[in-house]
């Protein structure tokens, strides 16, 4: 363990102040403002964003940013192509001598699960490849926030989306993005949600004193898209991790390794209840065989870590 | 021609407003436009929807400048520039807000020449959950200003407009609307159509010509850090949180690291102070803080105790 990352041990020694300016246009209770909160009060302001299509590219509309080092906007599939561009920028200036190895910045790639999932797929597969040294964050929030929530990669089985209605909601299943990006064999992949800042913290320390390809998926609680009131983002991220939905984990060194494993584990109604997306499996009457359903993926999924 | 303009903050229903409304005209036989508009909004920013209806067809496009109706469910939006609550507003344009406030105070704050009303029960929930109710209050109180509308004909569009939602929600929302419909009955048909504007009387805005430049120059770079701390998000709360001092066990991280907005700051001795020009009222902090050291108090009641500085 490095010196940075036994910095962050306790509670105690999560950041007081924060370095993301206050007056985004995100929504009020925001699950992925959040977390992009608390990653860049670790990553620090000596960073470059390169943002793809999304709920965050409002984050900085002209003049305002809330960031305090560059923003660049890309394509939805593309942002890993662009972070690509400006590390070999870097690269060239700190070889002509231009910058110095004090002044190398930090590029992260920022997208939600539409792209990440989906259309920046291949951008990202590509530069894993070439052994980007890069960040990646993803804002999971489980589907196309920024357009009414539309169904994506990342949309969750029976979810109720603006494009998946009915009393079974979403006909598919999550994509396992993790699981796909570890088979690339990255210096890094992590799960993280804002609800739980230490594992957050600790894990965005780690990435940070790693070179090459290092990716974070962070759960982002939706008050719109999932349909709940804002102030319960924060219970609702936590009851992902203790009902076993949304594993912490992270891929290091060739190795998964969980890093807070849910016991007791909750039953996964106790998370699906509080969202109107999942209200169709409770009223008008409980629909008990899809019930049992997602609670057996979720059993099969624990059933396989070893502890 | 009617030319109707709601004024809400995003999750009080103002689209679904106006989408009722919308179809309560078409089933009277009218021609309809009904859109909110779509940017940069979200939860809590100032949202825009509008209604048109016209016995004949509609060569009208885009926003609404010349309204003859406008419809504000918060009334604190009437004071944020961005919100435009006022504008094209003439003496022959009816204001109808959700307020606590009489039309007297409303007409000498504004010195307006309009119709001035306020919602005969101003509606100002103490829960998140309650908020879309405005919408339907302000449907049904406008269905009733327009006089063109009969309750059968709103009913069965807020039913319609509804329809996905649980059946004890959609009772709610059909007993605000029918309220706010009676309630208004002294002032029913109060709304004038407003007169046909063709393309010859447009005159353009005072554009600003800029000359092409090199991309050097004329691309929107942004040379300092956090200016977004310019854009005061606090303007979006409904719901205000109030530390209790008193109660607060200095924990140093729980309200501060949760809220989303980085609104709460710890100083060093470990108090916690709330950035109100920013927060937006989520009320993540009042959730988590172990000691319950966080109260709400809706924003109108908090700002009507500072003696009104807002």
């Amino acid at each position: 363990m490095s010196a940075r990352e036994a910095m962050i041990k306790r509670m105690k020694d999560l950041p007081s102040t924060h370095l993301l300016g206050t007056g985004t246009p995100m929504c009020a209770g925001c699950g992925g403002l959040e977390a992009l909160h608390e990653v860049y009060d670790v990553l620090g302001e000596n960073s470059v964003f390169v943002n793809a299509a999304g709920c965050m590219t409002l984050l900085s509309v002209y003049p305002f940013t809330p960031f305090r080092g560059s923003w660049l906007y890309t394509a939805m599939a593309s942002a890993p192509a662009g972070a690509q561009g400006v590390r070999d920028a870097l690269d060239i200036l700190l070889e002509k001598k231009r910058v110095t190895k004090a002044e190398d910045l930090e590029v992260a790639v920022l997208t939600g699960d539409g792209a990440a999932y989906g259309m920046g797929l291949s951008a990202t597969s590509g530069a894993i490849e070439r052994n980007l040294d890069f960040l990646y964050l993803c804002y999971d929030n489980e589907g196309y926030g920024n357009t009414g929530q539309q169904y994506s990669g990342a949309t969750p089985h029976a979810a109720k989306t603006a494009t998946s209605g009915g009393p079974r909601g979403f006909a598919g299943y999550k994509k396992d993005l993790f699981a796909i990006w570890v088979a690339h064999k990255p210096a890094y992949v992590a799960t993280v949600v804002g609800a739980e800042p230490l594992d957050l913290a600790r894990k965005i320390e780690k990435a940070k004193q790693l070179t090459g390809p290092r990716l974070i998926i962070a759960l982002a609680p939706c008050p719109p898209g999932w349909g709940y009131d804002p102030k319960d983002s924060v219970d609702i991220g936590r009851l992902a991790v203790r009902t076993g939905v949304w594993p912490l984990k992270e891929y290091v060194d060739g190795k998964v390794v969980h890093t807070k494993i849910p016991h007791p584990r909750r039953p996964v109604e106790e998370y699906l209840s509080k969202q109107g997306r999942f209200a169709h499996l409770f009223a008008p009457k409980r629909n008990e065989a899809l019930l049992a359903q997602l609670q057996a993926k979720v059993d099969a999924y624990w059933a396989q870590v070893s502890e | 021609m009617y030319r109707i303009r709601f004024h809400g903050r995003g999750g009080q229903g103002m689209k679904t407003a106006s989408r009722m409304l919308g179809s309560a005209f078409f089933a009277e036989g009218f021609e309809v436009q009904d859109a909110p508009r779509y940017g940069a909004e979200r939860r809590g920013a100032p949202i825009f929807a509008y209604v048109r209806a016209d016995r004949a067809p509609i060569n009208e496009r885009g926003i609404i400048r010349q309204p003859d109706l406008v419809i504000v469910a918060d009334d604190s939006l009437v004071a944020v520039p961005a919100a435009g609550v006022l504008g094209g507003m003439t003496s022959d344009t009816v204001l109808l807000i959700n307020s606590h406030e009489s039309p007297d105070t409303w007409r000498h704050r504004l010195n307006a020449q309009s119709t001035i009303l306020v919602l005969p029960e101003p509606f100002e929930p103490e829960d998140h959950a309650e908020l879309p109710y405005a919408g339907a209050a302000c449907a049904g109180a406008a269905a009733q200003l327009l006089g063109v509308i009969p309750w059968a004909s709103m009913e069965q569009a807020l039913r319609h407009e509804l329809a996905e939602l649980a059946p004890a929600v959609i009772e709610t929302n059909v007993t605000r609307a029918r309220t706010a419909f009676e309630r208004m009955e002294p002032h029913r048909g109060c709304v004038r159509e407003g007169r046909a504007v063709s393309a010859a009387d447009y005159v353009p805005p005072n554009w600003v010509e800029v000359p092409f430049e090199a991309a050097r120059i004329s691309a929107p770079a942004i040379h300092a850090p956090a200016t977004s701390v310019e854009v005061k998000t606090g303007l979006w709360r409904t719901l205000r949180p109030v530390i209790d001092y008193d109660r607060c066990s200095r924990c140093w991280w729980v309200c501060s690291s949760f809220c989303p907005d980085s609104a709460i700051n710890v100083d060093a001795a470990g108090r916690p102070e709330i950035d109100y020009d920013h927060c937006k009222g989520c009320m993540i902090c009042v959730a988590q803080c172990p000691p319950h050291a966080i109260e709400t108090i809706p924003e109108h009641d908090a700002q009507a105790a500072e003696g009104g500085k807002e």
